[in-house]
C-alpha cells in the first residue's frame, strides 16, 4: 500500500512536556505544526499521581491534569495531533520525512521529543509478566485492581516512594525493595519520612529482583540480598518497577549523536549535529530532568526551529536565487570595522537596484547563514552567481574589489 | 484487507480493556483489524504498550476530549 504523503513545516516526535511546549511555540509562530504521540498525550508525567514542584499551581496538580492542560493550550494555536508511533526517519537534507505505520510525513525541521521509558530489572521470567500479567510501570493506571492486595514496589528514588505511598490508599501493603542500606533511599527527605511512617508500608533492604515467578500471572518475586546472597521470595499479585527510565532513542542511532546511554547531545539551542533536527526533555543529556525543565527547552527548541526555517527560507529563495547576481554581505552589528562598510555596501544597492540583489547578513543576530555560506569571518563579501557560491572575498574589502566583483 | 471488529469498553478501567482486548485479538486472524474504544486514560497507556510488544500494528484516534478508538492491525 503506497503512503500518502503530506507536508508539514515542523513535525515534533513525542507528546510529553517537551514536545507539547514546543508545540505550542511553534503553532503561535503560525508554523504548520505535527506532533506525533505513539500513545497518550502527556508523556511520563502522566504515570504520576501528583505534581507539586511545577510552578503556578500552588496546590499542586495530577500529573494527567497537568498535561491535559497543555495538550488544550497546543490545540488552541492549532497544532495537528498524530497518536501512533514512528517507524523511520529520514534526516539528513532540505526535506525530513518521518514514517508512521499508514502515514509518511515531510517536514523543514523536526524537533526529537521521545523522553524515556522505563528501565526493567533484567531478571529472569521479567518479560512473561510486563503490562498485563503483573508488572506495571503505572501506580495511577494500576492501583485501584489492587485494592485489598499486596504489591511489591521496586526501586527507591521519588517516583517509587511517592507511587508507593499512593498505592497504600489502595493496596493492603506494599513491600519496597530497596537496593541501598537499612534506612537510605534515593527520594527526597520528605517522602522518606513519610514512608517510613507509613504503616502499610514494609522495606527489604540491599535487595534487587532475582527472579519472576507466576502461571498465566505473577504470583512470586524472588528478591536477592545483595551482601548474604540470600533469596528472599515475597508472594505479591502485583509489581511495580520504578528504576528509572531509558532513552527512547533506537529509530536515532547512527544518524543522530549520543551519549553512552542514548541521550541525545544538543547545544544551548537545542541543535543536535544535524541541521534542521533539535532535541529537548527528557531524551536529551541533561542534569535535572523534570516538566519545569522540559518545558525550558521545548520553548528553546520550538524557537530555533521557527528561526532555522526562517532562515532556511531567506537563504534559498534571497541568497541562493539564480535569476540575478548576488552580492552577501556578512557582517557583524556590533563590530566598528564591519560598520565602516555599511555605507559602500548601501550605495552599491542603490546603484545596482534591479540589477544585483545585494543582501545584508548581520551575524550578530544568528551565524546560521554565514555558516551555510562557509563564513566564518566579518566582514566578508559573497558572489552569488546561478545559485551557486562564485566567490568569497575576505581580505581586502574596498570599493575596487566590490566593483569588480559586481561587473565581473 | 481483513475484516474488521469493534471492541466496545467505554466505562470501563484498567485492567479491562486490556484483557478484553487480548481475548478479542485472539478470535482474529493476520490483517485483521481491531477498533477499541475506550475513555480512561489508563488504557491508552497498556492497551497501545501491550499491542505494539506483541508485533501488532497501532494507531490511535482521538474521537473526543477523552474519548479514544485504538486501531490494532494483527500482525501475527
Amino acid at each position: 500500500m503506497e503512503k500518502k504523503v503530506e507536508k508539514y513545516d515542523v513535525i515534533i516526535i513525542g507528546g510529553g512536556a517537551a514536545g507539547l511546549t514546543a508545540g505550542i511555540y511553534c503553532g503561535r509562530a503560525r508554523l504548520k505544526t505535527l506532533l506525533i504521540e505513539k500513545s497518550l498525550v502527556g508523556g511520563l508525567a502522566t504515570y504520576t499521581n501528583e505534581i507539586e514542584n511545577y510552578p503556578g499551581f500552588p496546590e499542586g496538580s495530577t500529573g494527567l491534569g497537568l498535561m491535559e492542560l497543555f495538550h488544550k493550550q497546543a490545540k488552541k494555536f492549532n497544532v495537528d495531533f498524530k497518536l501512533t508511533d514512528v517507524k523511520s526517519v529520514n534526516l539528513e537534507g532540505d526535506v525530513k520525512t518521518v514514517e508512521t505505520f499508514r502515514n509518511k510525513f515531510e517536514a523543514k525541521a523536526v524537533i526529537v521529543a521521545t523522553g524515556g521509558k522505563p528501565r526493567l530489572t533484567g531478571a529472569k521470567g521479567e518479560e512473561a509478566f510486563l503490562y498485563d500479567k503483573g508488572i506495571s510501570f503505572c501506580a495511577t493506571c494500576d492501583a485501584a485492581a489492587n485494592t485489598g492486595k499486596t504489591v511489591l514496589v521496586v526501586g527507591s528514588g521519588d517516583a517509587a516512594i511517592e507511587e508507593g505511598m499512593f498505592l497504600t490508599k489502595f493496596a493492603d501493603k506494599v513491600i519496597v525493595s530497596v537496593l541501598h542500606d537499612t534506612g537510605k533511599m534515593d527520594c527526597n527527605e520528605i517522602a522518606k519520612a513519610e514512608a517510613l511512617a507509613n504503616p502499610k508500608m514494609e522495606f527489604i533492604w540491599n535487595s534487587v529482583a532475582h527472579e519472576f515467578f507466576g502461571e498465566e500471572r505473577l504470583h512470586t518475586v524472588v528478591l536477592k540480598n545483595l551482601k548474604t546472597d540470600q533469596l528472599i521470595p515475597v508472594k505479591v499479585d502485583s509489581c511495580f518497577l520504578f528504576i528509572g527510565y531509558l532513552p527512547n532513542t533506537d529509530i536515532f542511532k547512527g544518524v543522530l549523536d549520543m551519549n553512552k546511554g542514548g541521550y541525545l547531545l544538543t547545544n544551548e539551542k537545542m541543535e543536535t549535529n544535524i541541521e534542521g533536527i533539535f532535541a529537548c526533555g527528557d531524551v536529551r543529556d541533561k542534569f535535572l530532568k523534570q516538566v519545569a525543565t522540559a518545558v525550558g527547552d521545548g520553548a528553546i527548541a520550538g524557537y530555533s526551529a521557527e528561526k532555522y526555517i526562517a532562515e532556511s527560507e531567506l537563504f534559498h529563495n534571497q541568497i541562493m536565487q539564480c535569476d540575478k547576481p548576488g552580492i552577501v554581505y556578512v557582517w557583524n552589528a556590533i563590530d566598528p570595522k564591519c560598520r565602516e562598510f555599511l555605507p559602500l555596501i548601501e550605495k552599491y544597492e542603490a546603484a545596482y537596484d534591479g540589477k544585483v540583489r545585494i543582501t545584508k547578513v548581520d551575524i550578530y543576530k544568528s551565524a546560521g547563514i554565514a555558516s551555510r555560506l562557509g563564513v566564518s569571518q566579518v566582514p566578508s563579501i559573497v558572489k552569488i552567481k546561478d545559485g551557486k557560491i562564485e566567490k568569497i572575498i575576505r581580505e581586502n574589502i574596498c570599493e575596487e574589489e566590490l566593483a569588480a566583483a559586481i561587473e565581473e | 484487507m481483513g475484516k474488521e471488529v469493534m471492541l466496545d469498553c467505554l466505562g470501563e478501567a484498567c485492567p479491562v480493556p486490556l484483557i478484553k482486548t487480548e481475548n478479542a485479538l485472539k478470535k482474529l486472524t493476520i490483517g485483521d483489524l481491531l477498533i477499541v474504544h475506550i475513555d480512561h486514560s489508563c488504557a491508552m497507556k497498556n492497551v497501545p504498550e501491550w499491542a505494539r510488544k506483541e508485533g501488532h500494528n497501532v494507531e490511535i484516534e482521538e474521537v473526543d476530549d477523552g474519548e479514544w478508538e485504538i486501531f490494532i492491525e494483527k500482525a501475527k
